[in-house]
């Protein structure tokens, strides 16, 4: 049988539960207002009691109340906290401003209008000298339990760093309430970290070994620098060591060389990632170098000035979205800019097929004299009428960075530029593969006369694939806003690194380029850490070395890795 | 029937008697001009500085014009001659600095961007051993041509022999002209960084401010020029002047005839680096002051405009194109108001935008570039030739009409 | 007179193969050519004698121009040795081949185009090619005369101070066959002489190859069945980069498989 439910009973629940919370919740904003009053009392002993108790509340609004105190931004008035930011100790004293509440930050009201006093009326309160070190400290706490889990993690580090052992309680209290395993990870090093500062001789040495023990096996980069103060004096003497200081120095040793090697294979993956993103980057420039010198035997000498065509069209598109609507969600401007940057870029490439580089066929030296004057006018026009520096800011999606692993970071910009390049490998090689355009272009390269004779329109085939290597210089100059300077002649600086991709690569595939352009970027990137530990500059001297590489390189394959074959190679 | 003795190919005779028009000018209306008070020094000194521009595209047009390969580090080894110059004048410069703990005086331009190492104070500065060669005029003079020569026969080596050529060359020695670049901007490098040869004072014991010596340093250039303009005729008239244009124009049938071009391209190019060297260390003391911005691609690029607006392949061509090119730049790069009878006839507005700008050069350079390369492949120096054929055309054509 | 090198089983006994070689002035012992997967020559045995002249034919991508660059050094063999004079010349550069004595026209005339007629034959004389010489030496009232009745010869002495770029499609044809005796080398290779020329231009030509070849080893390669006649030498037909028949022109025009090769298909 169905039982009616006795809704007096349920309600009478609800509402003791509910008069309960706010009964509770009441009290404890209650106290929590009385503790804040308390840090302006004239007792020193209740002063520091409400730091104390202060810094045990859990909410989120008492940390920026802590720091606007220590500021000095709140005020008392009418014997009630208020927060005031509108004035500095230099203001007048007439000068009338606006009070809010110190917690929630709302405007103080009465009869529905907003309270505005004068200066003089608000009395400033602030922590005495010989507290603000409390207060400060205070604040470290705070931070542990903020709801902000970038902010926790900062604070967690922090606090490790501070060699100040009053700081381990709360952060193993923390250990004991926190879920996020990377904040965990990095207290319990704040913890070991904090068990080795000072030298005070009552700790347990057993505690301390155990410590470097663990520090080591969390391959801790942090630890470095503590374990190798401890180690140091513990080197020097050589006689008269207890088994104690033995096996702390055993532990150092074995720990260090643990985070050591851990710090390699960390390096290695990081050189391997940094001249993956270089190589892409590289790939993406010498792309449409590439497509150019593949098809016409030309190199295109503006095509660093195309890439600065991209990138201006990039910060185009970023201003007119910042000027005309301010509404608009400010990241989107990076998406148009794609397009935008392509087609202007392709849009000039064309022109410039049209009116010089296709009456000069079959005399490559002069065509590159020929593009080389059109990018010395692009690059001037460009500085008269943008001037010399502009600044285009990466969208925030792009910002910021994934953490792989432990101490390894992979910016998202670079991850970005890694996929863009591999997104336009893939579009060319089907353009290359399954399209009518393609097939055109690859009939021109293989024989030029022959495609002519079967119907192939070369002339407006070479004036495509023109107008597609710059619209790809066009795309490589939009990612490099993303990590370098926009100036009008950015193109010079990269334009060598692009050439010698293109002349290692050969012309023969696409897979040149990619292959070579890898090769370069990551050859770059080992060897730069390498010249810069034996002679300093490293960037500068790894460029000369990769230039003598390919020299090298060349020794053994003058056409590049891919070079043309069959009849007409030669001659 | 002479073959030794021939006037270049396919060119008018009207050249020889404008060589010895130009030879005339440099060495006798320039000096007159000055003595008779008409001209500065300044402009005299200039005319040294571009007629050692002209040097150096002389010395491309052997191994751009004649062998047909596009080299784009002639501006360095250019540099290498101006740097090696730059240095004796450098250690008789200017009185500021140090003596070293060895007793050397540390030239002054070095002193001011010394690169002290950790716990160094300004008391341990210490003159590098790559400048002490330095000191002595004959000895700069040797390795300022030894240097870019031998830094030319190394690479060339490799280059060549690997047959490396066309565009892959010009390519290459566009990034060996980068990397040189960056390294003389190092300021580690102890050769003064970005900052580069300065406070020169006197050369051979001659005080460079005075006019006496900016007139015998013109000199020397001219007389320089000429001789290095007859080393180049002969080189380029004799056998080994036919073998480089066979490597322009078909380097693998040249194989087949059993010759080996990388040996000849060696040569040419070391060559032609020399004679870059010499014209850097001409430059340098009439210049006062000698940095790595002359060593950058552009300068490079620069010569090779030069070369082409003058006409390559010939002699004179390139010593025409760089004196025009020059003159044109001093022109053009100085505020200019060429429309000024228009002044108060327009509104201000519209004609301080026809105000010619320094900044404008650019364009006329580039513009030069396409144009010559499209409209004038032959250069300045085909242009008389050109005229002279449409005459004769034009000539014959009356005759005829008159005959009929 | 004419002896078949094919017929004796020359790849297969080493002893023989020296005799080969010792016989022969340039010798191709299993000699493959491989262009990414198209073996564009595979041959097992040939060889041309001292003072010999050989016509080779065949249809289009017979092989026919790869031998002459794999015997000048222009095409490394993917398998196989090349001997010229007893010398293995298989990874030799093309310049010290040349310098050794092997002389070549390429199939479409290769001069020197910015350099007048004169000019082109000065270079293609015999002697040290190197930097010194070149800069230094002047030519010799001999040398001049030599080139001059060369020119004469072939009619282009009234040319001889014209530039390359200007000479007809004969002309060059001859200019650069009279490089090739002027430069007086003991083989000669010759791509296609007769192609684009007039008759008479035609039987010049032969006239010149028959005098030529009382003193010189010579591989000449045509298509001109007229051409070859007037040579009368042994001919190899070369099928598919392999060498199909070998004998004199009559005979090789009647094997059944020589016409299905050119006919057939």
């Amino acid at each position: 049988m169905l039982t009616v439910p006795k809704w007096g009973t349920v309600a009478v629940a609800i509402w003791a539960v509910v008069t309960f919370e706010c009964m509770l919740f009441a009290d404890d904003e209650t106290t929590l207002r009385q503790d804040m009053l308390r840090l302006t009392a004239s007792e020193r002993a209740d002063r520091l009691s409400a730091i104390e108790s202060l810094q045990r509340v859990r909410d989120d609004r008492v940390l920026p109340f802590l720091e606007a105190y220590q500021r000095g931004e709140i005020y008392l008035w009418n014997s009630q906290l208020i927060f005031c930011a509108a004035m500095n100790r230099n203001s007048e004293a007439t000068l009338m401003v606006p009070l809010s509440d110190p917690l929630t930050r709302d405007p103080i009201e009465r009869d529905g209008q907003v309270v505005v006093v004068a200066k003089r009326e608000l009395d400033a309160v602030g922590p005495r000298r010989p507290e603000r070190r409390l207060i400060t400290n205070a604040i470290r706490v705070l931070e542990l339990w903020s709801s902000d889990r970038e902010r926790r993690l900062g604070a967690v580090r922090r606090l490790g760093d501070t060699r100040n052992r009053i700081f381990m309680e709360p952060l193993e209290q923390l250990l004991d309430a926190e879920t996020d395993e990377k904040v965990r990870h990095t207290a319990r090093e704040s913890v070991y970290l904090l068990q080795l500062a000072g030298t005070i001789e009552g700790l347990p040495q057993g505690d301390r070994i155990e410590a470097v023990k663990q520090l080591g096996e969390m391959a801790s980069a942090r630890a470095v620098p503590v374990l190798k103060d401890i180690l140091a004096p513990l080197e020097e003497v050589t006689d008269s060591k207890t088994i104690s200081e033995e096996s702390m120095r055993e532990a150092l040793r074995q720990s260090l060389a643990q985070i050591e090697s851990y710090q390699q294979r960390v390096r290695v993956v990081g050189y391997l990632f940094s001249g993956l993103s270089l190589g892409s980057i590289l790939i993406l420039m010498a792309l449409g170098l590439s497509v150019i010198f593949g098809q016409m035997g030309v190199i295109n000498m503006a095509h660093g000035e195309l890439m600065m065509v991209g990138a201006y069209a990039t910060y185009q598109v970023q201003k007119y979205f910042g000027h005309s609507l301010p509404d608009n969600p400010e990241n989107l401007f990076y998406v148009w800019a794609l397009p935008v940057a392509f087609f202007s870029a392709a849009g000039i490439g064309w022109l410039m097929e049209l009116l010089v580089v296709r009456h000069l066929y079959g005399r490559p030296l002069e065509t590159l004299l020929a593009t080389w004057g059109i990018g010395l006018i692009l690059m001037q026009a460009v500085r008269l009428y943008y001037g010399d520096n502009i600044g285009v800011n990466s969208p925030e999606w792009l910002m910021g960075g994934m953490e792989l692993f432990q101490d390894f970071r992979l910016p998202y910009n670079r991850l970005f530029i890694i996929v863009l390049t591999l997104v336009c490998l893939s579009l060319l090689y089907a353009l290359m593969r399954y399209t009518r355009t393609g097939l055109w272009i690859r009939a021109t390269v293989q024989n030029r006369e022959i495609a002519s004779s079967l119907g192939v329109n070369t002339r407006r085939t070479d004036g495509l694939t023109f107008a597609l290597g710059s619209g790809l210089a066009g795309i490589a100059g939009y990612a490099l806003t993303l990590i370098g300077g926009v100036t009008p002649d950015m193109g010079q600086n990269y334009i060598v690194d692009s050439f010698l991709v293109v002349v290692t690569g050969g012309v023969g595939e696409l897979a040149g380029a990619v292959i070579a352009g890898l090769s370069l970027g990551v050859i770059n990137k080992f060897l730069e850490p390498f010249f810069g530990e034996l002679i300093g500059n490293g960037a500068i001297w790894g460029k000369v070395a990769i230039l003598i590489v390919v020299i090298f390189f060349i020794q053994w394959r003058p056409a590049g890795l891919f070079p043309p074959r069959g009849r007409t190679a030669d001659l | 029937m002479n073959n030794q003795d021939r006037t270049p190919r396919n060119r008018f005779h009207f050249p020889v008697g404008f060589r010895a028009l130009i030879v005339i000018t440099a060495l006798g209306v320039v000096p007159g001009l000055y003595w008779a008070g008409y001209m500065t020094i300044e402009t005299v000194n200039m005319f040294g500085r571009y007629l050692a521009f002209a040097m150096v595209a002389l010395s491309l047009d052997l191994i751009w014009g004649y062998t047909g390969m596009l080299c784009l580090c002639q501006s360095f080894f250019f540099s290498l001659g101006g740097y090696a110059m730059g240095m004796y004048l450098a250690h008789h410069g200017g009185p500021e600095g140090i003596v070293d703990a060895n007793g050397w005086k540390l030239p002054a331009c070095l002193y001011v961007v010394y690169p002290y190492g950790i716990g160094e104070s300004p008391g341990d500065a210490m003159t590098p051993w790559f400048w002490k060669p330095f000191y002595r005029l004959e000895i700069t003079i040797l390795l300022g041509l030894l240097l870019p020569g031998l830094m030319a026969f190394v690479v060339g080596f490799f280059v060549f022999r690997s047959r490396v050529r066309g565009v892959f060359f010009a390519v290459l020695t566009q990034a060996l002209t980068f990397a040189a670049w960056l390294i003389f901007c190092m300021n580690d490098m102890k050769l003064c960084g970005t900052n580069g040869m300065n406070r020169f004072d006197q050369i051979a014991g001659f005080r460079l401010v005075e006019d006496r010596t900016r007139m015998a340093l013109y000199l020397i250039t001219v007389l320089a020029l000429i001789a290095v303009y007859t080393l180049c005729h002969f080189v380029v008239h004799s056998r080994l002047g036919r073998v480089l244009i066979a490597i322009r124009d078909n380097e693998t049938r040249l194989r087949f005839a059993g010759y080996q071009p990388y040996v000849f391209k060696v040569f040419v190019f070391s060559l032609s680096a020399m004679i870059a060297g010499l014209a850097g260390m001409l430059y340098t003391p009439q210049m006062g002051i000698f940095t790595p911005t002359n060593m950058e691609v552009k300068e490079s690029i620069l010569i090779v405009i030069w070369v082409a607006v003058g006409g390559r392949g010939t002699l004179m061509g390139p010593v025409v194109g760089a004196l025009a090119i020059n003159l044109l730049y001093n022109v053009l790069t100085s505020q200019r108001e060429f429309l000024w009878l228009l002044e108060g006839g327009i509104p201000v507005s519209v004609y301080e935008n026809l105000i010619w700008k320094p900044d404008y050069w650019p364009f006329v350079l580039g513009a030069l570039f396409v144009g010559v390369v499209l409209f004038l492949p032959g250069g300045l120096w085909s242009v008389p030739e050109r005229l002279i054929f449409i005459i004769r055309r034009l000539v014959s054509l009356i005759l005829r009409t008159e005959r009929v | 007179m004419y002896a078949d090198p094919v017929s004796g089983p020359a790849a297969t006994a080493g002893e023989d193969r020296e005799d080969d070689v010792r016989s022969f002035l340039v010798y191709l012992d299993s000699v493959q050519v491989d262009f990414d997967g198209f073996l564009a020559l595979d041959i097992s045995s040939f060889g041309v004698r001292e003072d010999e002249l050989r016509v080779i034919i065949g249809p289009n991508g017979a092989g026919k121009t790869t031998l002459c660059d794999v015997i000048s050094g222009k095409t490394l063999p993917s398998s196989g040795r090349v001997f010229f004079d007893g010398n293995d010349i298989t990874t030799m550069p093309d310049d010290e081949i040349a310098r050794l004595g092997v002389g070549r026209k390429f199939q479409t005339p290769t001069v020197f185009d910015s350099l007048t007629v004169f000019e082109n034959m000065e270079l293609s004389l015999p002697g040290k090619k190197g930097i010194w010489r070149s800069l230094l030496s002047r030519q010799s009232a001999e040398s001049r005369d030599h080139i001059m009745s060369l020119l004469e010869r072939v009619r282009l002495v009234t040319q001889a101070e014209k530039q390359a770029r200007h000479l007809s499609h004969g002309q060059r044809q001859w200019l650069e066959i009279s490089m090739l005796i002027l430069a007086n080398p003991r083989l000669l290779l010759i791509d296609e002489p007769a192609a684009g020329l007039t008759d008479e231009e035609t039987a010049l030509t032969a006239e010149l190859f028959l005098e030529l070849s009382t003193s010189h080893s010579m591989i000449v390669i045509e298509h001109d069945m007229s051409f070859v006649r007037r040579l009368n030498a042994p001919v190899t037909v070369l099928n598919e980069g392999k060498v199909m028949a070998e004998g004199m022109i009559d005979s090789v025009q009647k094997d059944p498989a020589v016409v299905e090769a050119y006919l057939g298909r």
